[in-house]
């Protein structure tokens, strides 16, 4: 029988590494993931979880243990977060060319410096690249069964997956959790069955040199399995309805029907922009939310059909890429380009480094929305001393101020 | 005169090792003793091109190809999911110095502190030899490379690994090289029968092109720089437990550079020299003294 | 890699297809490439009889006895008598001892064992009878010798000998406790088996005629040997004994000491034996000799035994006259020193007319002895009374040949067992057979400066150990045990020949050294680094140019 618990984001993907029988598990300390791989190291001191747990000696060694073991046919999990999965960024590229179905949780925190270990999507994000799949949680609940949802399809297409938690709103806030029957999960998701386990039977190499004869081709078939990911993601989400009972979609709409106004979200803060829109449905304001889960694959086909023909869409970004916007605005606006009835994107980069994004903060943002005319690419949301609005068009930097010596 | 080695071949021939590449030969002799149930784990180095390129391959045992600095971890990672699996497999990593001594350290002393159950071959050609001769921290003193040219040579002492290894106390480290075959294989089964804990075993790995040197000289090279003390053949048991292999015979010194053109700086620099003898004596003595320590009852035997 | 001609081809992940020997054919980097090459080792050049000496050792190891026997068999039938009295001649050139501090292999004590331990094989019969019938004349080790390779040809072979037994000097020269008559008996009796014929109590010149032998004969080989005395040039000389005689008497228990003092004039082996002789049999022995020990023709080890038996030399000693003083004999001595050099090398004794006398029981002479031609006539012979032959022996006269000490004066076993055999391969040829023997070794030996000796073990040299015995006319040596054989053998570099030690197929960095029970160099492979080659302890393999090969 499922178990209903009240646990934290990070307690909660620890139950996801174990009923996901997570067969090797390496682990470094970071804030704020770090309860994940300790209450992991319990689970399988314990025997709860039949697993091999390696403190290992950093982030980047953390993904290249798991790199071996999955290679080795091995279920393999890790956690980190910010500087942590920066330093895995080598290996999160090597997990991809090796195909291996690794699954990572990281819980989003700001890149230093200035040091900060508060909430900002910057560190996933700055991994878009890489060929990782990535989900992004909203709930405790999700921290768990995304895992799950990820092993199912990374081990359908043979690449990775990392699961995004927000730092502390969702890895420390403790709601109630379903935590799965095993036997169900185990339904849902058979044992691992790898495209090779370094048999000394077979003697091959893997990941030799390959010259510039071979490499593409071997890259078109990653781009490939990428694609297929998006209808495998619905179809497990679906799935995971059936057998687990809640099914998960790439995209969740909210109050979308006959929305003219769209607010885009990813991850906990949706939570309060969905408070908004029914606070501005309760106005009349025809608002409505869509919550991107997929980040990778991009559920560009389902974002056209969705969006196409609204007044306005906001996207509101916890991230940005210097030099460009808001990356999940980026993105939407990629996906709607050239079509006649897209609706005009306006990125909004909020709660950068931990900032609250408080219900408050979507009002905000929809008042800025309704009253402003054209587009733009990024409009920064709180800023101290400035109200909503593009960057600033001429700015001069200050030099330091000699140090006031204080004896 | 025969010599008591394992005929069967592990390694295929058409490898891309140069011509006289005492890392090819190193992997061929280690490959004769390590048996058929093993994996190894290839960081960056010179064996990421011997081993040759896509679609071939040269080992009778698996390959896992891994980034630079990860092979202790990654070899980790791989026995984990072998000993899930219930499986004895013999993981071994391989790695040049830069991945050992540089770039590889970081993970290689994680995986030696937590005693991992893996065996780390460090064939040493002293150089960054796959990107074209760069110094390493193995480079000993006086010798010219591409980043420690002839007018500033390279001024430090080579990297103490094995006073490193041996400091995290691991149930098995020891020096060979494949002009001593024999010695050679007697390690890799050591180490292969060891099990349950981390060995290590460092093999001094003659590079004609980078060192130097005529290609035909290659075992002549490695021979000599046991015989004159600078790479004494030795293994250290839990970190404490020393134990000379093979006698050198005071070889002088000179004898072994001056067979390599890379110690050219080194012979034209008196003072340079003499340093270098006295680290090399130093080393020795500690070494000896070490050996005594361990064999209270055997002092100076052969 | 064919069908890597669409995507979907292609497996997932770089995975490995095939050995990297299918596709990459490294050979082709190649610019000189290691080539086996079997070329002479010093031993085998220095021995006058040409001996495959690594080849045979090589058997050994490889516990093939039959093998080394017949290989050892195709020049030398008689293991077991040289390998006791060789002055070693290929010891002299091994190449570990001149590359090395190390002493040279023992090879003469590996050949003893060799002997000893197929004593009891039997000579294999001829193949085929030709129906020719040789004569040879003269027992001893050359007429032994070619009697052999002539009867192994399928010849008929009568073996003439003026005295009652065959075995001449090796039975009556040689001292019992050098080589045991046993030996020389059996040796005899395993040509008798292979079908030879022996005559003996039949004295060439007295017995048997020369012309009558050519009659009656396809060819004739004479061996008669150098037993006639020389002249010593004493004033007194018929009051010396005869060394070589003496020896004969003992080898027949037919002497007594003439006293306890006893002098033998000579430096040569003969003299050693004498020598040694009378110290055994009881004397005090002086040998007196007129040059100094760098001059002395004997070889070394028997000048060393004698020393130990305790034999006493004088040095610069020159008998000048033998005089009777009652029982004894007194013999004026000149006090020699030494000049320039003579034309053998060897410094020339000058007079200095400083005489002192020395008596003794007994004088012996060993000065050297000389060949009897009479029986030969004139047409024969050259001007000094030596036989005019060619280098296989063949006299002006078809089909009559001589050798051994008959044609050389005194030298040595080995080089009377060459001579039989050298003239056995040209009469077997000269009756209309091809080249069934083969000659002399081909050249090209192996240098101390192409071997190396790195991988030699550092152990004692294996000489024959001293037997343990109260019987001073029993053999003084005993041979090495199997196992000093093969831990002498693990010492030879094996120059020129592969013995598969191995060295090449360790140290190759390409795995191009194909192994089976030897090496076999897999030129598609080899990228020609010269390891082998450089490693090769017996510089067995050569580097090639490959533009003379494909020249070639």
């Amino acid at each position: 029988m499922p178990e209903r618990l009240l646990l934290t984001g990070n307690h909660a993907a620890a139950y996801g590494a174990m009923l996901a029988r997570s067969e090797v598990i390496s682990a470094y300390p970071i804030t704020p993931q770090t309860m994940i791989v300790e209450l992991l190291s319990e689970l399988t001191a314990s025997g709860r979880l039949d697993a091999k747990f390696i403190t290992v000696e950093s982030e980047h060694s953390a993904m290249a243990a798991c790199v071996g073991a999955s290679a080795a046919g091995a279920r393999a999990y890790t956690a980190t977060s910010g500087q942590g999965l920066a330093l895995m960024h080598e290996m999160l590229h090597w997990a991809v060319g090796a195909r291996l179905p690794i699954v990572l949780t990281n819980v989003s925190r700001a890149m230093a410096p200035g040091w900060s270990i508060w909430s900002d999507q910057s560190d996933i994000l700055s991994q878009r690249d890489v060929g990782w799949m990535m989900l992004f949680a909203e709930s405790v609940q999700e921290a768990q069964d995304f895992i799950i949802w990820m092993y199912r399809v990374a081990e359908q297409v043979f690449l990775p997956g990392m699961v995004g938690m927000d730092a502390f709103i969702l890895s420390h806030t403790a709601e109630p959790l379903i935590v799965h029957d095993q036997e169900a999960v185990d339904e849902y998701l058979p044992p691992f069955e790898p495209l090779y386990d370094l048999d000394p039977a077979q003697p091959r190499a893997y990941g030799g040199l390959v010259n510039r004869d071979h490499y593409f081709e071997l890259r078109y078939k990653i781009y490939e399995n990428m694609e297929r990911a998006g209808q495998l993601l619905i179809d497990a989400g679906e799935e995971f309805g059936d057998v687990l009972g809640h099914k998960y979609t790439p995209l969740e709409g909210f109050m979308l029907d006959d929305a003219e106004y769209v607010l885009v979200s990813a991850g906990a803060m949706t939570s309060n922009v969905r408070q908004a829109v029914r606070d501005l449905r309760e106005k009349g304001i025809k608002a409505g939310l869509l919550r991107v889960i997929a980040f990778r694959p991009f559920p560009v086909k389902q974002i056209r059909r969705i969006l196409g023909g609204r007044k306005k869409v906001a996207v509101l970004d916890r991230n940005m890429s210097a030099g460009h916007s808001g990356i999940f605005a980026e993105e939407v606006r990629s996906a709607l380009h050239g079509q006649s009835d897209a609706p005009p994107i306006y990125g909004y980069v909020v709660g950068i480094g931990g900032r609250d994004v408080r219900v408050e903060t979507a009002h905000e943002v929809m008042d800025d929305l309704l009253e402003r005319d054209e587009p733009e690419m990024a409009l920064f949301v709180g800023v101290k001393g400035l109200p909503i609005g593009p960057l600033r068009a001429d700015y001069e930097i200050r030099p330091l101020e000699p140090l006031e010596v204080v004896r | 005169m025969r010599w008591v080695v394992p005929e069967a071949e592990h390694m295929a021939e058409g490898t891309l090792g140069c011509q006289g590449c005492g890392g090819a030969l190193s992997m061929r002799l280690v490959l004769k003793e390590l048996g058929q149930d093993a994996v190894a784990v290839l960081p960056a180095c010179c064996w990421s091109i011997i081993d040759g390129p896509w679609p071939v391959h040269a080992l009778d045992i698996p390959v896992l190809h891994t980034a630079f600095e990860t092979a202790a971890v990654v070899a980790t990672g791989v026995k984990a999911a072998k000993t899930v699996q219930g499986k004895d497999t013999t993981v071994v990593a391989w790695a040049g110095d830069g991945g050992t001594f540089d770039i590889g350290l970081q993970a290689l002393s994680g995986a030696a502190e937590r005693n991992e159950d893996i065996l780390f071959i460090c064939y040493d050609n002293e150089a960054y030899m796959n990107t074209g001769i760069q110094r390493s921290s193995s480079t000993p003193t006086g010798t010219w490379t591409t980043t420690t040219p002839d007018q500033r040579p390279e001024a430090r002492p080579k990297k103490d690994i094995m006073g490193i290894i041996a400091a995290h106390r691991i149930p098995y480290a020891a020096t060979a090289t494949a002009a001593y075959p024999e010695d050679l294989e007697r390690k890799v089964q050591n180490a292969v029968a060891i099990k349950g804990g981390m060995r290590f075993l460092h093999l001094l790995s003659v590079c004609p092109p980078g060192w130097k040197m005529e290609a035909d000289q290659a075992i002549e090279v490695m021979r000599r720089a046991v015989r004159s003390k600078v790479f004494p053949l030795y293994e250290v048991r839990n970190g404490r437990d020393y134990t000379i292999t093979h006698w050198p015979d005071d070889l002088p010194l000179e004898d072994y550079f001056s067979l390599q053109g890379r110690f050219k700086p080194l012979l034209g620099n008196d003072e340079m020299l003499e340093l270098v003898r006295g680290n090399v004596e130093e080393r020795w003595q500690t070494l000896l003294a070490r050996h005594e320590a361990s064999h209270p009852a055997s002092v100076g035997s052969n | 890699m064919s069908g890597l001609d669409h995507v979907d081809n292609y497996p997932e992940i770089p995975v490995s297809l095939a050995p990297t020997s299918t596709v990459l054919k490294t050979g082709a980097w190649r610019s000189v490439r290691p080539v086996l090459k079997t070329r002479t080792a010093p031993c085998n050049a220095y021995c006058p009889a040409g001996i495959s000496i690594p080849e045979y050792f090589d058997f050994l190891t490889q516990d093939r006895l039959e093998d080394a026997h017949s290989v050892f068999m195709e020049r030398n039938p008689f293991p077991r008598i040289t390998g006791r009295v060789c002055p070693r001649f290929c010891e002299h050139g091994c190449n570990l001892a001149v590359a090395t501090d190390e002493e040279p292999l023992s090879i003469r004590s590996i050949e003893r064992w060799l002997g000893d331990h197929t004593a009891e094989v039997p000579h294999p019969n001829p193949a085929e009878e030709t129906g020719k019938q040789v004569a040879v004349v003269g027992a001893g080790p050359a007429g032994m010798a070619a009697a052999y390779y002539l009867r192994r040809s399928g010849h008929k072979v009568t073996v003439f000998d003026r005295r009652e037994l065959a075995g001449g000097i090796l039975r009556y020269g040689i001292p019992e406790y050098r080589l045991p008559t046993e030996i020389v008996d059996n040796e005899v009796r395993k040509l008798e088996n292979m079908g030879v014929e022996f005559r003996t109590r039949l004295a060439l010149g007295a017995d048997l005629k020369l012309e009558d032998l050519e009659a009656a004969y396809a060819a004739v080989f004479v061996a008669t040997g150098a037993t006639g005395q020389r002249s010593t040039g004493i004033a007194g000389e018929s009051l010396l004994e005869p060394g070589l005689a003496f020896l004969e008497a003992a080898n027949r228990n037919q002497v007594s000491l003439p006293g306890e003092r006893c002098a033998v004039i000579g430096g040569g082996n003969t003299a050693m034996d004498v020598a040694r002789m009378l110290q055994r049999m009881g004397a005090k022995v002086t040998v007196l000799y007129r040059r100094t020990l760098t001059e002395m023709p004997a070889i070394d080890e028997e000048y060393e035994r004698a020393v130990e038996d305790g034999v006493e030399f004088h040095w610069l000693t020159l008998p000048r006259r033998v005089t009777k003083l009652g029982a004894k004999l007194l013999v004026t001595v000149e006090q020699m020193r030494l000049g320039t050099p003579d034309e053998s090398g060897r410094r020339r004794p000058e007079s200095t007319g400083i005489m002192r006398e020395m008596r003794f029981d007994g004088v012996f002479s060993a000065t050297g002895e000389k060949a009897d031609t009479t029986p030969f006539p004139d047409r024969l012979r050259d001007a000094q009374g030596w036989l005019d032959l060619d280098v296989d022996g063949a006299t002006k006269d078809p089909l009559v040949y001589a050798g051994g000490d008959l044609a050389t004066g005194p030298a040595t076993v080995i080089e009377a067992i060459v001579a039989g055999r050298n003239a056995a391969r040209a009469i077997d040829a000269e009756l209309g057979f091809s080249d069934r023997w083969p000659a002399v070794s081909p050249i090209d030996t192996v240098s101390p400066a192409e071997v190396n000796v790195t991988y030699v073990p550092h152990h004692d040299r294996a000489d024959d150990p001293p037997a343990v015995t109260a019987d001073p006319f029993a053999e003084e040596t005993t041979t090495l045990t199997a196992a000093d054989v093969l831990e002498e053998i693990d010492r030879c570099l094996s120059c020129g020949y592969c013995n598969s030690c191995g060295t090449c197929f360790v140290f190759c960095p390409d795995g191009a050294i194909l192994w089976n029970n030897g090496p076999r160099i897999d030129h598609e492979f080899c990228k020609g680094c010269g390891i082998c080659v450089a490693e090769c302890p017996g510089h067995v393999m050569v580097l090639v140019n490959e533009r003379e090969v494909s020249h070639a």
